[in-house]
């Protein structure tokens, strides 16, 4: 099926401005056509002066001219009101792209974003969705033209001179097939262009990437001659369309000089005999001009449709693309949650992954109860805190929440009392305070503060002059590491959620800011359940349990002195570390 | 350290931001425009000829219109030979071909007109491409430039500027300029005819071209206010997109949070909100748009009726004939397509005043590591010998990251480099690549002042592996010698032969000229660590500088590595950041660096006696090498 027809629906839906278009463009041809006629009339009006015949019609030349100028004001009027229906039709067209292409990666999970990346769905949002405001804003025009140039311009003629018409007439389709031969060369050759600027793109890139690696190897030199045959090679390409283009241009009205010279041959003849008016003459001059208007404009919209029909297609990839997570109707799991998690063989793996993240893990969590998870790189730690929060959902197994299968519960009730604090802290490029209060922006400023003391970075924002206004991010302050952490945990504390889940959010936070965090979560979370993923065993001696994971497998569950007595993975973590905390005292 | 004699001038810290910054924006820079004819200098004899070439073309275009109008019109239908309206010759052409080939008058017109038909045809086309051909060639040229010199700039400088922004100048910025320089071409193509249809029109009737003219200033009034009135909306216009922009890449980078944060009715009212804003700013630049774009082409069709109306009289006055009134009628296209034209060309040649200036800006941007004004001469081969003298760095000016650090490796030792993340290691080596001026401190190679030595020398002399080191689309081989002509084929294979790579690169199907893709996707992590020990290899340094890789690799790989890597080392001063228990077992010295500073120094087995910072480490971090196989599973997303 072809792309484009995908874009009907969203034209159907301004089909009465698509067809005022329609009917403007008319009017305005037809007044466009009676300025040439009116201007025919004017010549013949001065000719009949020369020769003292009578007025044509008995029209005086005054007449003709307020003629021609009222059509030109009315063909004004109409052309410009047209045009802005289409135009205005593509605006609306792609006000509704974007907006359909937002609505429909907020539904999308981790394994969406994984296939069809940041920058890929920003082209997509920008550069294809442009293509088809430009299609339906000018491409119509171009569909306009085809039909009306040609339309007018031969029922003009024909109501001239039956005889002239059908004489030029078999030059016509010679003409609509060079039309048609020279765009789909464009098209080859605007194809190559793209190609060659795309090359010139990427090298460029890869370079400048690898500039470290060029500069440090001494191969400067060697890599702008390596250049020169990309950027050669893109001019050449260049110079090639530029070529054909101009080809186009210069045949297109040498054929037509053919049928000008009918109408100089032919046409003298008629108008030396008294068949035709002088005015007439100039008249199918003026009338073959616009029926040649939509040749020149072929190769322009071939290769119009043609890029617009890719970047439809790629704009349905992601409109059509079904969430990995579907939502779960409204009132079949509790709607207050207490946090008790039951993993029940639960196992996980990636699209695309070989081995299993995790692999029939089973565990209780009770309601208020702080847990720790430790494990080493790649152990099914951030995984399993996914599952929790269903941005991943269980394959097999089950997990329960307060008794219900997790997949019962819709995700707005589950998220809305889960928080989480992600491993990589994303901040916003807005004020630090909106950041924190992320879920809720019309929270007090004073929980805000709580929340940002809570997480120990309060008076890091008392020392920015704008204290909680403080722009972030790229057009902002740049924190540090510690810091973008810090608020990126203020933002899970501020919430006050049944269940806190903290992914490994501590890492950039020196170990005595850590503490001190830790110490207020105790009395902050009494009564409410945490999860927590740390490598550091100071931090996790902190929790009610600890669940020690390995390749995806529970090793080992229990209270920390309960771990060090089993003398396993645990035990020898904590030995490492606190050796090294020893010696770095004592060092 | 403040008579050192060779401290750079560091008082100005470059601005970076500067880079990214809107320049003056889009106005009028002749200085711009007389800066890019040096590129068109070189093909000024292709632009002479082009320019020649449209003002024949345009000659035989207008005279295509005296054919019809004088000669058909007046001579042949109306018989009007007395005229004094000028017909440059074409009538008494007409009728010397006309009794010299005996055919009528009508046939003689027609062929006078086909033959000027070919002319423009032909030689408008020639005219095309000998232009089109120049500009192109021109700014070719200066693109090569610009990448010549971005080539060259400092790592300061990609340290601070993104390269997506640097990449759009070489490729959308240039684009820009080759719009405009078309742009302008084409612009002389419209104007040579519209100088020539003037002249012939003022010597037709000098009143009626002159009411006529009166129209250009409409034209040109009608786009100023055009300008001035959408300046400001085409600003918002802009704005409103990037802030469009900006909004939905936020949301995607930082989706997980927007979703966990049950955002997404929120945010998508916000996105609506800004998606409305900007579809009410297109809505009034289309409004305004459109009713420049029909008003101009309205224009000449106003001139049709006042050449109809002033015509009139005229001819019965006797002052024009009637294909005089006709000629005019036939050169409005002529008159205004051009001052139309140029009110178009006016907002590419504006566009690309911006990008020119984006250019120029790069070209211009000197930031470079200083090199010594009188390069040391090295030996051909250096012993090898490294000091580093009480070294300072901070690479920002507040932000000390190497502070007085000092160590000595001998000629051919081998000093593994440890310490915590943020400690400096890869700062100390990327001193020593001389990717950085540092003005505190000295480095000595064989004794001789690293900062006296030319940079490239440098190079030469230490090979660098970056742990992130960078894999060229290209063959296996290309990525060796990384296009070096220097390097044969056969050091090459034999460097990959040292390294333990031969093996993998034999097996695959087209062996050394097997395709890598960019960043070697098609390799796993151990092979492309091999490949760069086989480029380093082949450019045969006499020290090695590593940033050994921390990702797991299998066992098997590991230990072609470190094999590998043993026999890259051999004979050679290595200097190691090092991840691995084995490398710093076998390197002669250790160097534990944290928060800038020499922490302490000395041989693996001392240091884990004296129980210090590296025991610590040492526990904490380093894994015997064969454990390490079972970690290298999915990692966490």
């Amino acid at each position: 099926m072809n792309a484009l027809l995908r874009l009907v629906p969203y034209i159907a839906r301004y089909r009465w401005q698509v067809v005022g278009g329609f009917v403007g463009f008319f009017l305005a041809r037809f007044f466009e056509v009676s300025t040439y006629y009116g201007v025919a009339l004017g010549i013949d009006a001065i000719a009949s002066l020369v020769n003292g015949t009578s007025l044509p019609y008995g029209l005086r030349i005054t007449d003709i001219v307020i003629g021609i100028v009222a059509a030109v004001a009315l063909r004004f009027i109409f052309v410009a009101r047209a045009r802005q229906a289409f135009r205005r039709v593509g605006q609306q067209i792609s006000f509704d792209l974007r907006e359909q292409l937002f609505a429909s990666v907020l539904v999308q999970g981790q394994g969406f974003f994984g296939k069809i990346g940041v920058g890929d769905l920003m082209t997509r949002a920008i550069q294809d969705i442009a293509l088809v405001q430009r299609l339906i804003a000018f491409g119509l025009i171009q569909v306009v033209i085809m039909i009306y140039a040609p339309l007018f311009g031969m029922t003009a003629m024909l109501f001239k001179s039956v005889s002239l018409t059908l004489l030029i007439l078999p030059l016509l389709p010679i003409l609509y097939l060079y039309a048609q031969f020279v765009a789909k060369q464009m098209a080859v050759s605007s194809q190559r262009v793209q190609e060659s600027l795309s090359e010139l793109a990427a090298h460029t890139q890869e370079n400048l990437s690898g500039i470290r690696t060029v500069q440090a190897q001494a191969q400067e030199e060697n890599e702008i001659q390596r250049f020169f045959e990309t950027n050669n090679q893109y001019s050449g390409a260049f110079y090639e369309q530029a070529r054909i283009n101009s080809l186009m241009t210069a045949w297109t009205p040498w054929l037509t000089a053919l049928a000008q010279l009918a109408i100089i041959v032919y046409g003298g003849h008629l108008v030396m005999i008294g068949e035709l008016s002088v005015g007439d003459l100039i008249f199918f001059l003026a009338c073959l001009n616009m029926l040649l208007q939509p040749i020149r404009m072929a190769g322009f919209f071939i290769t119009m449709l043609a890029r617009a029909k890719v970047g439809v297609t790629r704009l349905c990839e992601v409109f059509d693309a079904v969430p990995e997570i579907t939502d779960a109707p409204k009132g079949t799991a509790p709607t207050k949650i207490v946090g008790a998690f039951e993993f029940n063989q639960v196992s996980y793996c990636y699209p695309g992954s070989l081995q299993p993240s995790l692999t029939e893990v089973s565990f209780n969590v009770l309601p208020g109860e702080s847990i720790g998870i430790v494990g080493r790189v790649g152990s099914g730690k951030s995984t399993l805190l996914k599952l929790c929060t269903r941005m991943l959902d269980v394959e097999s197994g089950t997990l329960f929440l307060d008794g219900a299968p997790i997949k019962d519960y819709p995700l707005g009730q589950l998220r809305a009392q889960i928080a989480q604090v992600l491993q990589d802290p994303f901040l916003f490029g807005e004020p630090l305070g909106d950041n924190i209060s992320y879920d809720d922006p019309d929270r007090a400023l004073e929980q805000v503060w709580d929340a940002a003391d809570a997480a120990a970075l309060a008076s890091t924002v008392r020392g920015f002059p704008e204290e909680m206004k403080t722009l972030v991010g790229e057009r902002g302050v740049t924190l540090s590491g510690g810091q973008k952490q810090r608020a990126a945990l203020a933002r899970g504390l501020i919430r006050h959620a049944p269940v806190l889940i903290l992914d490994d959010c501590f890492s950039a936070v020196d170990t005595e800011t850590e503490e001190h965090i830790l110490s207020r979560l105790k009395a902050l979370r009494a009564g409410k359940t945490t999860l927590l993923v740390s490598h550091r065993v100071s931090t996790l001696r902190h929790t009610d349990r600890i669940f020690v994971l390995d390749e995806g497998r529970l090793v080992e569950a229990g209270h920390h002195d309960e771990l060090i007595a089993l003398d396993g993975l645990y035990a020898e973590l904590e030995r490492l570390q606190t050796q090294g905390v020893q010696d770095q005292a004592i060092g | 350290m403040e008579n050192k004699p060779n401290k750079p001038q560091s008082a100005a810290p470059r601005d970076h931001a500067m880079f990214d910054a809107d320049l003056s924006g889009a106005v009028l820079n002749f200085q711009l425009l007389t800066r890019i004819l040096r590129w068109l200098r070189p093909y000024r004899i292709r632009l002479w000829v082009s320019g020649a070439l449209v003002l024949i073309a345009s000659f035989a275009a207008v005279l295509m219109e005296v054919v019809i109008s004088r000669v058909l019109v007046d001579y042949i239908i109306v018989g009007d030979v007395d005229s004094p309206m000028p017909d440059l010759g074409l009538i008494d052409l007409t009728k010397s071909l006309e009794v010299s080939l005996g055919i009528p008058a009508l046939y003689v017109a027609g062929g006078l007109f086909f033959f000027l038909m070919t002319i423009v045809g032909v030689l408008g086309h020639w005219h095309r491409l000998t232009l089109i051909d120049a500009i192109v060639k021109a700014l070719r040229d200066l693109r090569q430039d610009l990448f010549a010199h971005l080539e060259s700039r400092p790592s300061s400088f990609y340290d601070r500027v993104p390269v997506g922004r640097i990449m759009t100048r070489v490729t959308n910025d240039v684009e820009a300029l080759y719009e405009m320089l078309r742009g302008l071409g084409s612009l002389v193509g419209e104007f040579v005819p519209f100088f020539v249809a003037l002249t012939i029109m003022l010597s037709t009737s000098v009143k009626l071209t002159l009411i006529l003219l009166m129209l250009v200033p409409v034209v040109g009034f009608a786009t100023y206010f055009f300008r001035k009135a959408t300046r400001e909306i085409f600003r918002q216009v802009r704005n409103s997109v990037s802030a469009l922009n900006q909004f939905l890449q936020e949301n995607l980078s930082g989706m997980q949070v927007v979703q966990l944060s049950q955002r997404q009715d929120r945010n998508r009212a916000a996105y609506t909100a800004i998606n409305q804003e900007n579809l009410a700013q297109e809505n009034r630049s289309i409004n305004l748009t459109t009713y420049y774009g029909a008003f101009n082409d309205s224009l000449a069709s106003v001139g049709l009726g006042m050449i109809i109306f002033y015509g009139g009289g005229a001819v019965v006055q006797d002052e024009m004939s009637l294909g005089g009134v006709i000629l005019f009628t036939r050169f409005m296209n002529m008159l205004f397509t051009p001052v139309v034209l140029l009110g178009e060309q006016l907002n590419v040649l504006f566009r690309a005043m911006a990008s020119g200036e984006r250019i120029f800006q790069a070209l211009d941007w000197d930031e470079q590591i200083r090199e010594p004004e009188h390069p040391a001469r090295l030996p051909e081969r250096l012993s090898g010998h490294v000091e580093f003298r009480n070294v300072f760095f901070g690479y920002r000016p507040d932000e000390p990251v190497l502070k007085d650090v000092s160590v000595v490796v001998e000629a051919g030792k081998k000093l593994a480099i440890v310490g915590p993340t943020g400690s400096g290691k890869s700062t100390l080596i990327r001193l020593l690549g001389r990717f950085y001026d540092f003005p505190d401190g000295m480095i000595f190679l064989d004794h001789i002042d690293l900062q006296a030595i030319a940079s490239k020398d440098v190079r030469r002399r230490i090979g660098v592996v970056l742990q992130d080191f960078h894999i060229f689309s290209g063959s296996i081989l290309d990525n060796i010698t990384l296009s070096d002509p220097r390097i044969s084929r056969e050091r090459a294979i034999s460097a990959a032969k040292t390294v333990n790579a031969h093996a993998f690169i034999e097996a695959l199907p087209e062996g050394y000229d097997a395709p890598l893709v960019e960043r070697g996707a098609n390799l796993s992590q151990g092979q492309r660590q091999l490949l760069a020990f086989a480029r380093v290899l082949a450019a045969d340094p006499e020290i090695l500088v590593l940033d050994e890789a921390t990702a797991s690799i299998d066992t098997e790989t590991e230990i072609l590595i470190q094999d590998g890597l043993r026999r890259l080392m051999a004979g050679r001063t290595s200097i190691l950041i090092a991840h691995r228990l084995q490398t710093i077992q076998e390197a002669d010295h250790v160097l534990v660096l944290a928060e800038g500073r020499v922490q302490e120094y000395g041989s693996h087995e001392s240091l884990l006696a004296a129980d210090g910072l590296y025991k610590t480490l040492h526990d904490l971090q380093f894994q015997d090498a064969a454990s390490i196989n079972s970690d290298a599973s999915v990692d966490e997303h």
